[in-house]
This record gives structure tokens, C-alpha cells and sequence, in this order.
């Protein structure tokens, strides 16, 4: 059986490579949602390996919550990418700087 | 219990709240872009009467959903003080959206949902409920900091808002699969039962990663650089509901966690809040003098502010947890005072943000200028203003916990950043005026007229307030 | 019914202050003035209720706040004592508010002023019927805050700027001095309530604390600090500097101010706190040895003052020396009789004097003043009723006589009779005082209103007090009676100086006053002053009526009889009479030993600390460092989500680090 430090290593890379993936992305914002995908589906692999340890269902539960929000979040997220682009032409990460100081 | 009717008694509020916003979409679907204005004036009407039934709920706990939701007087002290931040935000945008047009009937459901979101933080008691109020209210907010969906900042901000929000909420899941995984439940009093005493560094972590994550709500250095932006970038009664329900409910959801799910760690978490105070407190302080937008002035004071209520976090007992309850308290009511004042700066039809607009205010719109310029005060804590009743609760909690340099740094930052309220006073009253704002909204006008006499007259009876915070405090100990 | 006695003066300055200008002058005084006397005929209710009727009462308002063990409310605390106090208050309010009316009618913020009026009253009556220390507290530094907002209400002129700064600032060395006291009883009690703090008293005898490196008999120094701040307020001997430079404010404000209500506050503190003094017998004595002081030393210089009010200012100084020492000697009914009394003849001879003033076109000074007798006759016979009071005219060895009479000799009586330390002291100054008090309130009216007209000399335009005079049409500088509005006022107040004394000399302190006052003074046991002072010898009776008499004669002789002689006495006596005029020269000491220095110490900050180290540092001194500090913080609000992204990822990765090496403990 592979032991819970391994499921927890896996999901802190994730984790990792998100983060990454958000701060060292300066093309577009598209990346920095699927980086916010990788985050979450981090956490998951947490949770299940932690409730499937443990033999509790709670941490699966909470895991479905999170699929669920994060669907929602990503369709927000597209919704004002979609009005961004519209006011300004671009969703390169470089141009989102109008507000500053 | 015996009737299921009776088992959602402690939910009461927030279904009204719930079935307000389904019924407003229903009619706002059926009647179109015409019912803007009947939608925000029915969602003033549901915000006030949740407002009277938390009020009027007799002074109990209960509990709800198998023991995530609870109901106590922290949770309705906080709940009260978010939806009067969202009903005062709505009534200052109800003349705001129509001229800048960009009324729309979604906006005030969106406020509605997120008030329900900042109810569900408030009492929140486990994990799990923590996050789904988080997300709700959170994913409203994204889309209400973008509404104006025609104006490139609007935009940005929600845009900006949005990543950075994303990120933040990753953070906290990470910190709470991590608490989860170590203590082996979700729920605030298993946390509490599971965690005490020498712990291991996964715990550290996932705290760390959960405090992360809710200072981003409370825009806590260094996890603030969203608000400025953002502040900024909305619309003005947008970024007014921003400054006032939102904070009221992540303040409501850090202080319940900490207190309820890691009392047994309270050394731990005192040495992060303390960090982020100071940092809070410095940054507010500095980073607002050269501020030439009110906007973002008010974006750097909101950021001292939280972390003058974090003081009192940081002393982590029951008083201490007063004061921020007061303290909060005292910010909302100055806050809405300020954006009032704010949302009236309107020249020739146009809105104008920066400080210089406010020049000789005085000459040309005395009450405004008084007003303000007490806001102005009581935000630097001047006495016997309320903002200094606020400092003085929450330094004295550190005080009496021993924490002498972080009040100290607290009454430097204070003296720092009195600079440049006192500095909005100067430019109103003695620089030269640069012509006369528009009339404004009557409701706008009162708002600011009734927080200013909150503020001038709070030391002659704040009984009911402190009275509260106390059976408040007293209810998560 | 007490809410509304307290609350309409509130509601009139709130009326008048916010709505002045819109609804105008004439409705503002209608508003105040009704009003208050709506306060004035509640009071009269409730002292009746209370003094003869026995139902104190104790009304809650609210809890004002809480703060650990510190638990204040407001409330009324309405006993004897205060229920004088209210009569005294709302009764020469509402009669100053009437006689305003008259004397500001050419004044164009009059709405401003009225509500001046309104708001002092209301911190005066909270002063007087609160119930704990700190909301006494407040009512003290209202009146603080009304007295100097009247003082400088003629704000164009700068002598009345700077009578008002000064009456604030020695004000705040009394409120000092008050303020810790306040924070001492706390500290002993553990409370701010009368109830509880009286209640204590008597365990606090003998006890003792430490404090600059000294044992101090705790009574004593709570009594001593609290005395400071009475001391201020009452303008006693070292703190009366202000009171004479008060009278740059219109005349009705001396008369209400500073002479019926606001300085007797201080003489209502002591009597308040009654059952604390009676256990600090060293306090007592320092009160009667400041009292009988302050009594002698403000009546040597009312003798040669020529500014009509500052001669009555003096003259208040030192009755009030007088109440503090008979407050000393634990006589507090005489004490609070003589406040009592004093406030009717004061309040009458100061509206006298403005109505002189007034008939003179503003002119103060009584070397330009003569033969207004047959001018304006109504005025010369209330000022006569006032001097008779304030003189102590009366038959010996009965109670029939002025006001003053009755209480004013009740006070040397008791200062001989006591056995307080210092007592004698005190006695022989008040003789004295009585004496001088005599001399000068007969000179005053001599000048005024006997011998020749001697206005002819001055422009009057130039010695208006204030712009708007120019444009008055008062036609010839001929004197004139003031309207019928200054007179009534007058007339009720001089029927008060009259009576007052054999009247309420019965219940204040006669046979019914352990009756009438009930719990509301506290006289221990041993406190045998009243029995006392009733076997006291024919002579020390007879004396003060002795040294009216002659006062009277010498004023008589110097002024009537031989004009030129006053003149005269102060030329042979130049040291004397220079060292009196320039009142014991303590304005000079004290800008010697206090401003001086502070200037000088103000300027070393100023021109070295701020000048040097703070704007000096650096290239530009401390300000332009911040303004660094914000410039390099503002760059790291880059605008790029990247490096926010990137902020948040370094924050969680500082705290963890500060963990790891070593920060959980």
C-alpha cells in the first residue's frame, strides 16, 4: 500500500506548481486559471488521501464541495476575463497594470 | 426540536436573506432592465428586515446542521454589523448606478448573495461551512467589483480581484485539508479537542496557510495589494460596500476560528496575527500619504485599520476580542460616513476621486466639510471622537496582555497616519476652493449626517454598543 | 420631571445653535429664555419637593460606560444640596437669559450667544445633579468650555481672546489637580459613585499611601487634590488670575458666570464631598486658610480698582473666599447658605452694573462715571439693595437684615467659634475683609452715582467695545434706564437679596436644617460648629456689623464728604497703592516664573528640536523620510497581479520560516 507521505508529496508539487504557475505566468490569464485549477485539485488529493487514512467520509465530502465551487469559480472567472477583453483587447497578464502605486 | 420548522429557527435570517434574493431574480428576469431600481429598493427592504429578526432573536444559542451552523451572539453581533454594511452600500448606490448607468436589477442580488455568504462566515463552525460561505460570498464579490462592465477599471478590478481571490482561497483549502488531515475532523470544537499544546509543524502549516488565506478577505500586509487596486477600480458605492460588509465578516470568521478551533494554540497564532498587525498597521500608515486618489487613501487607511482591529486579535482573550468587536463596529459606521461623503463628489455631473476636488470644501458646502472632517478625525482616533474609542479598546486588551511593543507600534502608526486625515482637513478648510460639488442624493446626504453624529456622539452613550460586544465576546469563550 | 429640568437648556442650545440662522435672533432668545425659565419654576418644584417635602430622588438615565471594575452612568443624583444648587442655577439662568434680551439687543450673533447661555446652563446642571465623580467631571469642563466660549464671545477683540485662553488655562491647572484626586478615590474605592465612594469614607480615615517617595495620609491628599480643582474653578488665592480678566465677556456672562454659578461650583464640590473632607481635619484647614486668604487679599484690591465689573469681580473672588471658609471650619450649611444668598446680590449687582453700563454707552470705568443717581434712578436703587446685601446691612444679634447679613456674619461666627487649625487666622481676615467689602462697595456707588457728571472728557464711539456700536442710534450720549426687559430681572433678584437671608435662614442652617438637609451633607459626630457659634461673645457678633458701619463711614468721608481725599491717601501711601492697583503684582510674577520660562522652553523645542533634529535630519529632517518610506512602498504596488501573487507567496513563506528557526516558544 503506498503510504499517506506520498499522496501528500504529490499534492504539495501540485500545489507548488500552481502557485508557479500563477506568479511566474506573464503571457496569459487563461494559465493562471488552469493554475488555479492544479491548486485545488491539490488540495483534493489532501483530502481524499487523508479521509480514505483516516476511513472518515468528511474529508471526500468537502472534496465534492470543492469540484463543484471551483466549476463555479472558473465560470466566473471566464465571465469577467470575457468583459475584460471586450474593454481592453488583451488578456496578457503584462497589460492588466491601469491601476498602480 | 420536534418540528423540522422549528429546526431551522437559528437559519431564520439567512433564509430570508436566500429566498429575498431567489424571489428579486424571479422578477428581475420577468420585468428586465426596468426593475433595477423597484429590485435594489425590495433588497434594502429584506436586508432591513433580516437586520430586525437577528435583532429581535432572544439572546440563545442553537446550533443547526449537525453542529456547523451556529447561532450565538457573536455570530448575530457580526451578522447585524455585514448587513448594515450592505444595506447603507445599496442605499448609497440606489442614484449612483442610474446616472452612471450601469443599473442593472443583478446588482443588488449580487449584494444579496454575498451578504448571505458573510452571514454563513459569521457562523460558520466547522471547515467545510467556513468555505462554501467564503465562496459564496466571494464569488458575488468578483463579479460586483467588475459590474461596470463597459468601463476598463471596473474591469481590471474584478479581474485582478478575481486571480488574487482565487489564489487566497486555494491557500485556505491547503491550510485546512492540512488541519484536517492532523486533527482529524472538520468541525471548530473537534479542531480544538484534537489540537493543543507542542504541535507538530504540519499544523503550523496548514494555520499558516489558512491565516493566509483570511487575511487576503481582510486585506492584511502583505496579502493587501489587491485592495488598493481594486478600491479603486470599482465603482465608489461598490468599493464602500467592499470597505464596510465584507471585512465585518472575515474580522467574524478569523476571530472564530482562532478562537473556537486553536485556543489550545494561542501562543502560535498570537505571534502570526501580531505580525500581520504591525506590517498591517505600518503599511496603512505610509503607503497613504502620497495618495492623490481618495479612493486608494481610503484602500491604504482601510488596510491600517484592520490591523489596529487585529491588535486586539493579537491579545487573544475575551476582552481582546471585544475590542475588535467594537472596533469594528466603530470602522463600519466611519467608513459608510466616509464613502458617502465620497459618493458625493460629483462636479458638473461627473464623478471626481482626488483629494484636491475636496479644496475649500468649506466655502462652498459647509456641512459636507464638517462632516467630513469629523470622519476625518475619529479615523485618526482623535478624542473624543469614536475612532479613538476603538484604539483605546484595542490597545488596552494588548496592553493587558502583555504585549507592550505591538502597542506601541500601534500608537506610532496612529500618529503617522493622523497626517494625512489632518492633511484632508487642511485641504478642505484652508486651500482655495476649486468650485462647488452637485447636490447630492438626499439618502447619501443623510447617511453622512447620521454616521457624523454617531462619531461625535458615541462617548455620550455607548453602553449598547460595548454592552453587546461584550455578551458577544463573551459567547465564543 | 428632573430629565426635563436638566434637558431643556440642552434642547434650547441645541435649537438655537443649529437652527440660530434660520429662524433667527428673536426666536432664538424666545426659545432659550422660555425654556429656562420652564427650568427655573421646575427647580423651585423640586427644591420645595426635596428641601421641605423629603424625597430626595436618584434618576438613572443610562449606563455611560464600563471598563473593567470603572462603571459610570448617567444619572441624578437630586438631594438637598443639589436641589439649592438647581434653584440657584435655573433662577439667575433664566433671569440672565430675560436680561440679555435687553443688554445684546444690538448684537448680531445673538443666537450664538444665546445658545452659549443654554449650553453652560446645561453643563452646570449636570454638574450639580451628577452622581458620580466623573460625571461632575463633565459638567466641570462644560462650563469650562461655555465660560471660555463667553468670555471670548466678542471674539474681534483680542483682550477677550486672551481673557478667555487664560481663564481655560488655569482652569486646566486646577482640573488637574481635580483629575487625579478623581483618579485617587478610584483608586481607593474602586468606584466613582457618591453612594458607594461616601459609603467607604469612613474605612479611608488614617489610611495611608505612597507617593514621591513620602507616606501620605490618603484623605488628605484626595481632599487636597480635589481642592485644587476647586481652587481653579473658584478662583482662590494663586488661581484667580483669571476671574478679574473674565470680564472682558458681556455683562450678563459675569453676572451668570462668574458670579452666581460656575465659580461657586468649586464651594458645591467641597460641600458634595463633604463626608471625605470630614476625614481630612489637614485638608479642612488648608481649605479655611486658603478661604479667609483669598477673602482679605481680593477685597485689598477691589479697594482701588476703577473698572466697575473688575471691582465686583474682586468682590466675588472674595465671598468666595468666605464660603470655602466656612467650609473649612465643616460649617457646610453656612457655606452653601452663603452661595446661596451671594448668588442673588452678586447676579443683581453685576446686572446693575451692565444696566450702568449699558446707560453709559459702554463705558466702564467709574472715574468716568458720576451723578447717575437722578439719570437712572430705578438701576441706583437696585445697586443700593445689592450693596446693602453684599455689605451685610442688618440689626445685630437678630436675623432681620439682607440677605448677606444673615450669612456673611453666620460665617465669622463660625470661624470663631471653630477649633480648626487656622481658625483664628481666618477669623480675623474675613473681619477685615468685612471691613474693606464695605469700603469699596460704597465707593462704587459714591462714584457712580454721586457727585458730578464726568463723562463729558471721552469719545464715546472710540470706547465702544465693538464694531457694531458705531452704528447705533442712541441719538446724544445722554445716560438712559435700560428697557423694561433689564429691569425685571433686576427687581426679582434684588427682592431675592432682601429676603433670602431671614427667610431660608431657618432651614440652611437654624433650628429645621438637620430636616431639610437630611443625608445630603455628612457632619460627623464631633462636628459641633452650629451649636457652637450660637455661644459665641456679643462683640465677635457685633463686629462684623462694626466694621460695615465703618467701611461705610470712610467710604462716606473720602468720596462725599471730602472728594479729594482718596486721592490724596493714595499719594502719601504710592508703594501701597501700586503694589493694590497692579492686584499684589501676580500676573507679573507668574509671567516671571511660568510664561517666561515656557516661552523660553517653547522656543528651544521650536528652533532646536524641531527646527534642528526634526526638520534638519537628513536632507530635509523627519518628514521627507517618511515621505521616502511611502515612495519605496508604493513601488512594490507594482500594479502586476504576478508580484502580488508573488507578496502573498513570500508572506506565507516568512511566517513559516519564523517557525522553523525558532519561533514557536
Amino acid at each position: 500500500m503506498i503510504p499517506l507521505e506520498h499522496y501528500l508529496t504529490v499534492a504539495a508539487i501540485l500545489f507548488t506548481l500552481g502557485v508557479a504557475g500563477i506568479f511566474l505566468n506573464r503571457k496569459n490569464v487563461i494559465i493562471i486559471m488552469m493554475s488555479v485549477e492544479l491548486i485545488l485539485l491539490a488540495v483534493n488529493i489532501n483530502l481524499v488521501a487523508f479521509s480514505s487514512f483516516f476511513g472518515d467520509l468528511t474529508g471526500q465530502v468537502f472534496a465534492l464541495f470543492i469540484l463543484t465551487v471551483a466549476a463555479a469559480e472558473a465560470a466566473i472567472g471566464l465571465a469577467i476575463l470575457v468583459t475584460y477583453y471586450r474593454n481592453r483587447g488583451s488578456i496578457a497578464v503584462e497589460d492588466i497594470n491601469m491601476m498602480k502605486g | 426540536m420536534n418540528a423540522p420548522i422549528f429546526a431551522l429557527a437559528p437559519v431564520l435570517p439567512e433564509i430570508i436573506v436566500s429566498l429575498g434574493a431567489l424571489g428579486l431574480i424571479l422578477l428581475g428576469a420577468l420585468r428586465g432592465e426596468t426593475a433595477a431600481w423597484l429590485v435594489a429598493e425590495l433588497a434594502v427592504a429584506i436586508l432591513g428586515v433580516a437586520i430586525i429578526v437577528v435583532l429581535r432573536h432572544p439572546d440563545t444559542t442553537g446550533a443547526d446542521f449537525s453542529g456547523s451552523f451556529i447561532d450565538d451572539a457573536f455570530g448575530r453581533y457580526m451578522k447585524v454589523l455585514s448587513l448594515i454594511g450592505a444595506l447603507v452600500a445599496l442605499l448609497l448606490s440606489l442614484d449612483f448606478t442610474a446616472r452612471e448607468k450601469f443599473a442593472s436589477f443583478e446588482y443588488p442580488i449580487l449584494i444579496l448573495l454575498s451578504t448571505i455568504g458573510m452571514m454563513l462566515m459569521a457562523s460558520a463552525n466547522d471547515l467545510i461551512a467556513l468555505y462554501m460561505g467564503l465562496e459564496l460570498s466571494s464569488l458575488a464579490l468578483y463579479v460586483i467589483a467588475a459590474i461596470k462592465r463597459d468601463d476598463v477599471k471596473s474591469s481590471e478590478a474584478g479581474l485582478k480581484y478575481f486571480v488574487l481571490g482565487a489564489l487566497s482561497s486555494g491557500m485556505l483549502l491547503y491550510g485546512a485539508s492540512l488541519i484536517y488531515g492532523f486533527s482529524g475532523t472538520v468541525s471548530f470544537n473537534g479542531i480544538a479537542h484534537a489540537i493543543h499544546g507542542q504541535v507538530s509543524i504540519g499544523v503550523i502549516f496548514g494555520l499558516v496557510f489558512m491565516m493566509a488565506g483570511m487575511a487576503f478577505k481582510i486585506s492584511a500586509v502583505p496579502f493587501h495589494m489587491w485592495t488598493p487596486d481594486v478600491y479603486e477600480g470599482a465603482p465608489t458605492p461598490v468599493t464602500a460596500f467592499f470597505a464596510s460588509a465584507p471585512k465585518m465578516a472575515a474580522v467574524a470568521m478569523m476571530v472564530r476560528i482562532l478562537s473556537t478551533a486553536f485556543p489550545g494554540i494561542v501562543t502560535q497564532w498570537q505571534q502570526i496575527v501580531g505580525f500581520l498587525a504591525i506590517l498591517s498597521m505600518l503599511l496603512g500608515a505610509f503607503a497613504a500619504i502620497g495618495q492623490t486618489n481618495i479612493k486608494r487613501l481610503m484602500a491604504y487607511s482601510s488596510i491600517g485599520h484592520m490591523g489596529f482591529a487585529l491588535v486586539g486579535l493579537a491579545a487573544g482573550t475575551q476582552i481582546g476580542v471585544q475590542g475588535v468587536l467594537i472596533y469594528m463596529t466603530i470602522y463600519l459606521l466611519m467608513t459608510l460616513g466616509t464613502f458617502a461623503a465620497i459618493i458625493s463628489m460629483r462636479r458638473n455631473g461627473q464623478m471626481v476621486e482626488t483629494i484636491a476636488d475636496l479644496a475649500g470644501l468649506s466655502k462652498t458646502n459647509g456641512k459636507m466639510a464638517f462632516f467630513l472632517a469629523m470622519m476625518m478625525f475619529s479615523l485618526a482616533g482623535i478624542p473624543p471622537l469614536a475612532g479613538f474609542f476603538g484604539k483605546f479598546y484595542v490597545i488596552g486588551a494588548a496592553m493587558e496582555a502583555h504585549l507592550y511593543t505591538l502597542s506601541t507600534i500601534a500608537v506610532l502608526a496612529s500618529v503617522v497616519s493622523a497626517f494625512y486625515y489632518l492633511r484632508i482637513v487642511k485641504i478642505m478648510y484652508l486651500d482655495d476652493s476649486v468650485g462647488a460639488f452637485d447636490k447630492p442624493y438626499w439618502v447619501v446626504d443623510w447617511a453622512l449626517v447620521l454616521s457624523g453624529i454617531f462619531v461625535l456622539a458615541f462617548w455620550v452613550y455607548p453602553s449598547p454598543i460595548i454592552i453587546g460586544a461584550m455578551a458577544a465576546a463573551k459567547s465564543l469563550f | 420631571m428632573y430629565q426635563t429640568l436638566v434637558f431643556a437648556p440642552l434642547v434650547g442650545f441645541l435649537i438655537a445653535g443649529v437652527f440660530g440662522r434660520t429662524i433667527g435672533a428673536r426666536a432664538s432668545e424666545i426659545v432659550t429664555t422660555g425654556l429656562l425659565f420652564l427650568s427655573a419654576i421646575l427647580a423651585w418644584v423640586a427644591f420645595v419637593k426635596v428641601g421641605y417635602g423629603h424625597q430626595s430622588a436618584h434618576v438613572d438615565i443610562a449606563n455611560w460606560f464600563t471598563s473593567g471594575d470603572l462603571k459610570v452612568s448617567w444619572a441624578f443624583r437630586v438631594d438637598t444640596l443639589t436641589a439649592v444648587m438647581l434653584v440657584v442655577v435655573c433662577s439667575v439662568s433664566a433671569l440672565v437669559h430675560l436680561y440679555s434680551i435687553g443688554y445684546m439687543h444690538e448684537d448680531e450673533s445673538r443666537p450664538r450667544f444665546f445658545a452659549y447661555l443654554s449650553l453652560f446652563t446645561f453643563a452646570m446642571l449636570m454638574l450639580v445633579t451628577a452622581d458620580n465623580l466623573v460625571q461632575m467631571f463633565f459638567g466641570w469642563e462644560g462650563v469650562g468650555l461655555a465660560s471660555y466660549l463667553l468670555i471670548g464671545f466678542w471674539y474681534q477683540k483680542p483682550s477677550a481672546n486672551a481673557a478667555a485662553i487664560k481663564a481655560f488655562v488655569v482652569n486646566r491647572v486646577g482640573d488637574f489637580g481635580y483629575a487625579l484626586g478623581i483618579f485617587l478615590v478610584f483608586a481607593l474605592t474602586g468606584s466613582v459613585g457618591f453612594e458607594e465612594i461616601f459609603a467607604k469614607a469612613p474605612e479611608l480615615a488614617n489610611k495611608s499611601i505612597m507617593a514621591f517617595g513620602y507616606s501620605w495620609d490618603a484623605m488628605t491628599l484626595t481632599c487636597l487634590l480635589l481642592f485644587m480643582g476647586a481652587c481653579g474653578k473658584s478662583a482662590q488665592f494663586l488661581l484667580h488670575t483669571w476671574l478679574p480678566d473674565a470680564m472682558e465677556g458681556p455683562t450678563p456672562v459675569s453676572a451668570l458666570i462668574h458670579a452666581a454659578t460656575m465659580v461657586t461650583a468649586g464651594v458645591f464640590m467641597v460641600a458634595r464631598l463633604s463626608p471625605l473632607f470630614e476625614q481630612a481635619p489637614v485638608a479642612l484647614s488648608v481649605v479655611t486658610i486658603v478661604g479667609g486668604t483669598t477673602a482679605f487679599f481680593a477685597a485689598t484690591i477691589g479697594l482701588v480698582q476703577n473698572d466697575i465689573k473688575r471691582v465686583i469681580a474682586y468682590s466675588t473672588c472674595s465671598q468666595l473666599g468666605y464660603m470655602f471658609v466656612a467650609l473649612g471650619v465643616g460649617g457646610y450649611q453656612l457655606g452653601i447658605f452663603h452661595l446661596f444668598t451671594h448668588a442673588f446680590f452678586k447676579a443683581l449687582l453685576f446686572l446693575g452694573a451692565g444696566s450702568v453700563i449699558h446707560a453709559m454707552h459702554h463705558e466702564q470705568d467709574m472715574r468716568n462715571m458720576g451723578g447717575l443717581r437722578s439719570k437712572i434712578p430705578f438701576t441706583f436703587a437696585m445697586m443700593t439693595i445689592g450693596t446693602l446685601a453684599l455689605t451685610g446691612f442688618g440689626i445685630p444679634f437678630t436675623s432681620i437684615g439682607f440677605a448677606g447679613f444673615v450669612s456673611k456674619d453666620a460665617i465669622i461666627e463660625a470661624a470663631y467659634a471653630s477649633d480648626r487649625f487656622g481658625h483664628t487666622y481666618a477669623f480675623l481676615l474675613v473681619v477685615v475683609a468685612a471691613g474693606l467689602t464695605s469700603f469699596y462697595s460704597w465707593r462704587l456707588v459714591f462714584l457712580t452715582f454721586f457727585g458730578e457728571p464726568k463723562g463729558s472728557g471721552h469719545d464715546a464711539d472710540s470706547l465702544h467695545s465693538h464694531a457694531d456700536h458705531g452704528t447705533d442710534d442712541h441719538g446724544a450720549h445722554e445716560p438712559h434706564e435700560s428697557p423694561m426687559v433689564m429691569l425685571i430681572p433686576l427687581a426679582l433678584l434684588a427682592l431675592g437679596a432682601v429676603v433670602a437671608g431671614f427667610a431660608f435662614k431657618g432651614v440652611f442652617f437654624g433650628a429645621g436644617q438637620e430636616e431639610f438637609w437630611k443625608e445630603a451633607l455628612s457632619v460627623s459626630k464631633d462636628n459641633k460648629i452650629l451649636e457652637a457659634m450660637e455661644n459665641v461673645p456679643h462683640l465677635v457678633s457685633l463686629l462684623p456689623t462694626l466694621m460695615m458701619a465703618g467701611g461705610f463711614l470712610l467710604a462716606y468721608f473720602m468720596y462725599i464728604v471730602a472728594p479729594g481725599s482718596a486721592k490724596a491717601v493714595a499719594q502719601a501711601n504710592p508703594v501701597l497703592y501700586r503694589f493694590l492697583l497692579n492686584k499684589w503684582y501676580f500676573d507679573e510674577l507668574y509671567d516671571f516664573i511660568f510664561v517666561r520660562p515656557a516661552f523660553w522652553l517653547g522656543r528651544l523645542f521650536w528652533k532646536g528640536g524641531d527646527g534642528k533634529l526634526i526638520d534638519g535630519l537628513g536632507p530635509d529632517g523627519v518628514a521627507a523620510r517618511v515621505v521616502d518610506v511611502t515612495n519605496r512602498v508604493v513601488v512594490l504596488q507594482s500594479g502586476y497581479v504576478y508580484h502580488y501573487a508573488f507578496a502573498m507567496m513570500i508572506g506565507v513563506a516568512a511566517l513559516i520560516s519564523w517557525y522553523l528557526i525558532g519561533g514557536v516558544r
